[in-house]
């Protein structure tokens, strides 16, 4: 096999240079176009619906304590073990009582799988992203600190609880019937089942329709 | 009388090209950053704006490292090889009409001299590092300099030739009387070589071989922090100042201009070299490195034949016309 490492040019290219001509060209025209650059401190990026960042417990607006009900489910399909639960069974009710929820954010990969799968809409990652530090203490949360986080979150953002929808609180383009219901949540239209666009075999097809094939 | 009329010229001088110096890294920091859609320094003042002081701050106040192995007296020698003769290369420009520190009749000779002292302080920078990179710089550098100097000294014969001149001012004077008013069009071979050819000479991209930051770290000065660092930076600078004014005077005819800017006796000759200064950085944000065998290449086989032929022509029609 022969590699041809130079291009055939005829020989206007080869006299007058024209790649390098048309690469300062390029250059040129790029000095006059806007620069992508975000000035971070100044300005932020706009996050998307389902940005997984710092984990918190939802603060239930009835009750003002977590909803968890230590079904272990979170801890069971997280891939990095970051979550661990301690529970009790009451006597009469048999009923869990959640003791302890602590996950530690520097084993957490952020998949998301934990707020997946809760069947009530526990925990959550929310869209906050900078809390780095200098020591490896503050990144461990325990249950009092993931309420806080909740709260911390919905005071800076000014986010509605009642209000707040995210991906994963209800998982896309799946019927109602298939969610447990503490998930059976109100989502924008285009999140649910029927109204979800999904790519398939080189067109935007429903959602529903490509479930039903 | 004269000297000190001497004297505070030099100091005049001396203040706009540093001056010049400074702004020059923000601004090819900030061409180059547009290019490349970002944006370049933004965050010490306005846009930027004192970011060249800042550097300088920084540059003045860190620890000034040498070498154990180093060869000392030569390392301390060589950043101010570098600078000293690319600072002495500035006096024999002319900015404006009779404005010269020294209006010597070698002038074209004076500059190549000193452009290749210059070279001295690069190989003596890495020679006495006693490091593989700043080695390897060195050695490029003077590979590249001995080449590309012949092909430069070559595509000015033909300005010598058609202005009977070695004396800058004079070839200014000669190009205004010329039918073109600059040489950039009856020169315009040598013109392509002498632009190319001084790329290489100031070791900027494409021919920066001697400082190649991906794989010689940052060539001849790799040993060099500090202050020392900043003097290589500055004689680079002050280099690329001094062969965009050669290249004014020799081919766009110095301070002429199409029309005279009232007040300002050197205005077209900035817009010139503030023109070639931009084509330096907008080549650095096109084209990548040469490598060594084709810097070798273009410069035997390419340029010094050129540069040949340019003069052969010259010759023809100097006895055909002149």
């Amino acid at each position: 096999m022969k590699i041809q490492y130079d291009t055939k040019k005829n020989l206007a290219e080869r006299i007058f240079l024209l790649e390098i001509l048309k690469g300062l060209g390029l250059t040129l025209k790029r000095l006059f176009s806007k620069s992508v650059t975000i000035q971070y401190p100044k300005e932020r990026k706009e996050l998307f619906p389902g940005f997984r960042g710092k984990h918190a417990l939802i603060r239930d607006p009835k009750t003002q304590d977590t909803r968890c009900v230590a079904c272990m489910r979170c801890a069971t399909v997280c891939p990095a073990r970051c979550i661990s639960i301690r529970f009790s069974v009451d006597e009469k009710t048999r009923a869990r009582k959640v003791e302890s929820y602590e996950i530690d954010a520097l084993r957490c990969i952020f998949c998301g799988y934990c707020e997946e799968v809760c069947p009530v809409n526990a925990v959550v990652l929310t869209e906050e992203y900078e809390y780095s530090n200098y020591t490896r203490e503050p990144f461990h949360f325990d249950m009092e600190r993931l309420l806080k986080n909740w709260d911390e979150f919905l005071e800076k953002n000014k986010v509605d609880p009642d209000q707040y929808r995210n991906p994963f609180l209800r998982p896309r383009g799946l019927s109602i019937g298939d969610l447990p219901v503490g998930k059976r949540i109100d989502v924008p239209e285009e999140w649910t089942l029927e109204g979800q666009v999904i790519w398939k075999d080189g067109k935007a097809v429903s959602a529903k329709d490509a479930v039903s094939e | 009388m004269e000297l000190l009329w001497i004297l505070i010229k030099i100091l005049i001088v001396f203040a706009v090209v540093m001056f010049h110096v400074m702004y020059a890294t923000y601004f090819e920091r900030k061409v180059i950053g547009h290019m490349q859609v970002r944006m370049g320094p933004m965050r010490v003042g306005p846009h930027g704006i004192l970011q060249p002081i800042a550097d300088g701050l920084k540059l003045f106040f860190k620890e000034d490292i040498i070498p154990t192995v180093a060869d000392r007296k030569v390392f301390y020698a060589a950043p101010l090889i570098c600078l000293i003769s690319a600072l002495s290369a500035v006096a024999v420009v002319p900015f404006f009409e009779g404005f010269a520190i020294a209006n010597i009749n070698i002038g074209i000779l004076y500059i190549f001299a000193m452009s290749s002292l210059a070279s001295y302080g690069v190989v003596l920078a890495g020679w006495s590092s006693n490091s593989k990179y700043s080695f390897l710089g060195g050695l490029r550098s003077s590979a590249q300099v001995i080449s590309y100097e012949v092909a430069m000294g070559l595509s000015l014969v033909g300005v010598m030739m058609l202005s009977g001149s070695l004396n800058l001012t004079d070839i200014v004077h000669a190009q205004m009387k010329s039918p073109f008013k600059i040489y950039l069009i009856p020169q315009i071979i040598g013109f392509f070589v002498f632009v190319i050819a001084m790329f290489a000479e100031t070791n900027r991209t494409p021919f920066d071989l001697p400082e190649a930051e991906s794989e010689l770290v940052a060539g001849y000065c790799t040993e060099y922090s500090g202050m020392r660092f900043a003097l290589f930076f500055m004689a680079e600078y002050i280099g690329m100042i001094v062969m965009s004014c050669l290249a004014v005077v020799c081919f766009l005819g110095g301070w002429s201009g199409p029309f005279d800017v009232p007040g300002i006796p050197f205005f077209w000759f900035l817009i010139k070299v503030y023109f070639f200064i931009f084509v330096y950085y907008w080549v650095r944000a096109t084209l990548p490195r040469y490598r060594y065998d084709q810097l070798m290449a273009l410069g035997w086989k390419v340029l010094i034949p050129l540069a040949l032929l340019n003069i052969v022509l010259t010759g023809i029609i100097k006895s055909m016309f002149g």
